[in-house]
């Protein structure tokens, strides 16, 4: 899924002040799952900003809502009124999610409560861990299911380095060496004959990427 | 949402005969709400302080608890409910208005007496007739007062008179007045309810010739109307069941230098309470168990010695107890002086049997539908031990609160509301990793008074729980159904619940749908904080609960406001309470089960709402059931600290400290936070 995580509040009070009537605004699916965007968290974000409104005599009510995904437009229309009621959105989704409420209503400022980080997964409570750079040409297969282009900090496709030390990354010790552990996979796969292949070209994608499936779009799927 | 939810019962509550609210007025105590905890064991049960004492408690044995450590001691804390200053001011209620009917109730016993309640309360005009000079029948005759004291029989029996109950005693119907004669009398309808006053014989050589035999029933008699009473110096009590324990304990008391119970299967087997048993041993009753009487010797026409033999228990008989076997050639003898028989009781059937029907096997009169009481007559009822044979007093109170409903419907014509629960599912089992992840406590026990003493007299052996006591022993409790629930509209599967659970209750479909096992869960709130879209909600103190107790604490926004999140498992009494409102009358104390149920959002609402500061005081770590989440309440209140000292609050007015040893708070905490807000001057927002 997609991980986030908290703006500071600092950040996030200089960009609303004095933008009126706000809608801070929750977004129930990998957003809530990181414990960013869920009603919960909208509720701890709208009232420190009523708070600081207050005490600085900041007009403008805060409101509160959340949507199953902010980057549906489907999702979004249902709160149409309540977001054009109001002057701006604090929006507690991913850039998708932001991206989306600005195109869907662009008389009304966006505003991002969130940095959204990368895709990745839950290690443990509080733990998050990216895996995947969405690099459009997956290679997984030949690395035994362990991402070079992510989890090497060069992003090397045809092996290690040479900077590793005792299994971990020179740029960090407490990194271990991604093609170290690609190694050490292969070999208990007996596939290390594949290493020695030459690395797959890759496509790298053009952004913004685009994913056209013309089986569905032209509704030929079965 | 699951629809099993919320009418599955308690286990303690389906096991009780009459359903007690079980768990409320446990929980009632934990929360140090006395009064009301009182008044719900009250409602349903005319004799709360007489089951305090003598019930032989369904409830513990399905206690969940009890699959972890030792069932919550539920007993002892009716007892503690019913024996406090409150429950005098509780008042009964009152008689609807009267129906002009008239009910006569046989026998003055736990089914005849709560059968005369419930009636008196529905506004029928209620007789009981006692064939003894005195009311409670075994109650009264039967139990010894070391067990039950006749002063707390007599004000439950009196507080139920006060409905306007009449009582004839001293007449014996069946001899006195035949039971037919009720009904020309003007009664509409009678409730049998005779007990079961007649022992079984022995059916051993010697029995009938001897001096020196006696029933039990006969000797307890005596015993519970200090008749003056003989006993011998060497005694063998006959029989396994709470009548042979309660005769060989009194015995003791009454000075027999040895006493002997005979009983013919093992430990195992033994229908009397356990706890009896161990007290007898303890008072120095010796069993001889797997034995079996053979017959009564005698020397110049007095009982010299009885003649046994040793059994082994064989297959399981219908009633899939072990039966004993005799081994040949174990024949020994033991020398007593006296012999009491003690091997079960019959009611008098003698005296009715021409009236009603009885059971050809065991005795006792014949219903000829459970459901309704009836007997073979229109218009007589019957129910407790003179139907079922020897049984328990809850087992009575429920067929006198059973034929109350029967009969009222049978005046009005109509036929009684099915029985809700007629027998109890067995406990659940807990899964193992909930087991082993439960906190263990240990059970709090009254005090025993030394056995030197106990045998002098035939006063109380155990003292009644002190507040303390009781409250902690109420906080054990598990809280079955009480529960989380997830809310399957809401809930995105993030598995948060299923990570932050002490005990493993919620799982994942192959779906990825999230259930919480009723069962396993202890309603400890975890979840219901880790949850991020709010899609659980809990039994046990909902988050609108203490979301409402904030608003209401601040909703006048003028006076300066502390709010205070005690937890339950704090060690303090209601003095402490008092003393805190009159100390600090800024601090409005908000009770939760845990710091665990406060979010970072209630104590920023709190700020928001005008609050001057906000304390939260949990219980000492050993008290607390779920040690592991208190770094979950650490992390959030510093995540409020933070906020607060960005929007300028200052993060010192939010306060997280341990509770005392005894006590809310330390004073000198309180005094630092106070200085602290008048540094500080009043919440801006106020």
């Amino acid at each position: 899924m997609i991980i986030l995580d908290r703006k500071g509040f600092d950040e996030i009070e200089q960009m609303v002040k004095g933008c009126g009537r706000l809608l801070v605004l929750g977004c129930d699916t990998c957003s809530a799952m990181c414990f960013t965007g869920g009603q919960r968290q909208v509720e701890e974000l709208a009232s420190p900003i009523r708070m600081k409104r207050k005490m600085s005599g900041d007009a403008g009510e805060v409101v509160e809502d959340t949507v199953a995904r902010q980057c549906e437009l489907e999702f979004i229309a249902p709160i149409e009124d309540t977001v054009t009621g109001c002057d701006a959105v604090l929006s507690l989704a991913c850039g998708a999610g932001v991206q989306t409420l600005a195109k869907a209503f662009p008389d009304i400022r966006i505003l991002p409560a969130l940095n959204t980080k990368f895709i990745g997964r839950t290690v443990e409570r509080g733990v998050w861990k990216e895996m995947c750079r969405a690099c459009g040409d997956c290679i997984l297969g030949r690395t035994a299911g362990i991402c070079p282009v992510t989890r090497c900090a060069k992003g090397l496709l045809n092996g290690a380095c040479g900077g590793a030390s005792e299994g971990k990354c020179e740029v960090s010790k407490d990194r271990p060496c991604a093609w170290q552990e690609i190694y050490h996979a292969m070999k208990r796969l007996d596939l290390l004959h594949y290493l020695k292949e030459k690395p797959q070209v890759k496509s790298w994608p053009i952004h913004p990427a685009r994913v056209v499936r013309e089986d569905l779009r032209k509704g030929l799927a079965t | 949402m699951d629809s099993t939810m919320h009418t599955k019962l308690p286990p303690c509550k389906s096991a009780c005969p009459i359903l007690t609210n079980v768990q409320e007025y446990v929980q009632l105590i934990a929360e140090r709400r006395f009064p009301e905890a009182f008044a719900t064991i009250r409602s349903l049960n005319p004799l709360p302080s007489v089951c305090g004492r003598i019930c032989t408690h369904p409830c513990e044995t399905a206690c969940k608890r009890g699959q972890i450590d030792e069932p919550i001691a539920i007993a002892a804390l009716k007892r503690f409910a019913g024996d406090g200053p409150w429950a005098a001011r509780y008042t009964v209620g009152v008689p609807r208005q009267s129906t002009g009917h008239k009910i006569a109730v046989v026998g003055s016993g736990p089914a005849g007496l709560s059968a005369a309640h419930d009636l008196a309360l529905l506004g029928h005009y209620v007789t009981i007739f006692e064939a003894l000079p005195v009311l409670g029948g075994m109650l009264r005759v039967g139990v010894p007062a070391y067990r039950l004291p006749k002063d707390v029989l007599d004000e439950e029996v009196q507080a139920i008179l006060a409905l306007g109950v009449e009582t004839k005693t001293g007449i014996q119907i069946g001899k006195d007045v035949k039971l037919p004669e009720l009904f020309e009398q003007g009664y509409e309808a009678l409730f049998v309810a005779i007990g079961a006053h007649e022992d079984r014989k022995l059916g051993i050589a010697g029995e009938d010739e001897l001096e020196g035999i006696v029933s039990a029933v006969s000797f307890l008699n005596a015993v519970n109307q200090c008749r003056d009473l003989q006993v011998g110096n060497t005694v063998a009590v006959i029989g396994g069941g709470n009548t042979a324990i309660d005769s060989a304990r009194s015995l003791v008391r009454l000075g027999a230098e040895s006493v002997h119970v005979v009983y013919r299967r093992s430990m195992e087997e033994m229908p009397a309470a356990r706890e009896e048993v161990e007290e007898a041993i303890h008072e120095g009753v010796q069993v001889a168990f797997l034995t079996s009487p053979v017959e009564i010797l005698g020397k110049g026409g007095k009982v010299s010695s009885l003649k046994c033999m040793k059994n082994e228990l064989g297959e399981p008989d219908a009633g899939g107890r072990r039966s004993p076997m005799p081994v040949p050639g174990s024949e020994f003898a033991i020398d007593v002086d006296m012999v009491v028989a003690a091997i079960g009781q019959t009611p008098h059937s003698s005296l009715l049997a021409r009236d009603i029907g009885f059971t050809e096997k065991g005795k006792v009169i014949h219903l000829t539908d459970v459901e309704t009481l009836a007997t073979t007559r229109s218009g007589i009822f019957a129910g407790g031990d003179a139907v079922t044979g020897p049984a328990t007093v809850i087992k009575a109170i429920a067929a006198g609160k059973r034929a109350a409903v029967c009969i009222d419907a049978y005046l009005n014509g109509e036929s009684p509301p099915s029985i809700v629960a007629s027998e109890a599912a067995p406990t659940e089992k807990l899964p193992q990793n909930v087991v082993e992840r439960t906190k263990n406590f240990l059970r709090h026990e009254a005090i025993s008074f030394p056995i030197g003493d106990r045998v002098k007299s035939f006063d109380e052996v155990k003292s009644v729980l002190t507040e303390d006591l009781a409250v902690g022993e109420a906080l054990r409790c598990l809280h079955c159904t009480l529960g989380a629930t997830v809310d399957t509209e809401k809930c995105i599967s993030c598995l948060n619940c299923v990570q932050a659970c002490p005990v493993g209750a919620p799982a994942t479909t192959k779906m990825g749908e999230i259930t919480i096992d009723r069962f396993s869960c202890q309603a400890c709130g975890v979840c219901v904080l880790e949850c991020p879209v709010q899609a659980i909600d809990i039994a046990l103190q909902p988050r609108a609960d203490v979301k409402g107790q904030v608003r209401e604490a601040l909703r006048s926004g003028d006076n300066s406001v502390i709010i205070g999140f005690f937890d339950y498992h704090g060690n303090f009494g209601p003095n402490h309470m008092e003393l805190l409102k009159d100390d600090y009358p800024a601090i409005v104390p908000i009770m939760v089960h845990g710091l665990r149920r406060i979010d970072t959002s209630d104590v920023l609402k709190a700020f928001e709402l005008g609050a001057d500061a906000v304390i939260l005081a949990g219980c000492r770590p050993e008290a607390d059931p779920y040690p592991a989440a208190r770094k979950n309440v650490g992390g959030r209140m510093a995540d409020a600290r933070t906020v607060l000292d960005v929007l300028g609050l200052d993060g010192r007015r939010l306060m997280v400290v341990d509770m005392p040893e005894q006590g809310l708070i330390e004073a000198e905490q309180v005094q630092a936070l106070m200085g602290l807000v008048s540094e500080l001057g009043p919440n801006p927002l106020r």
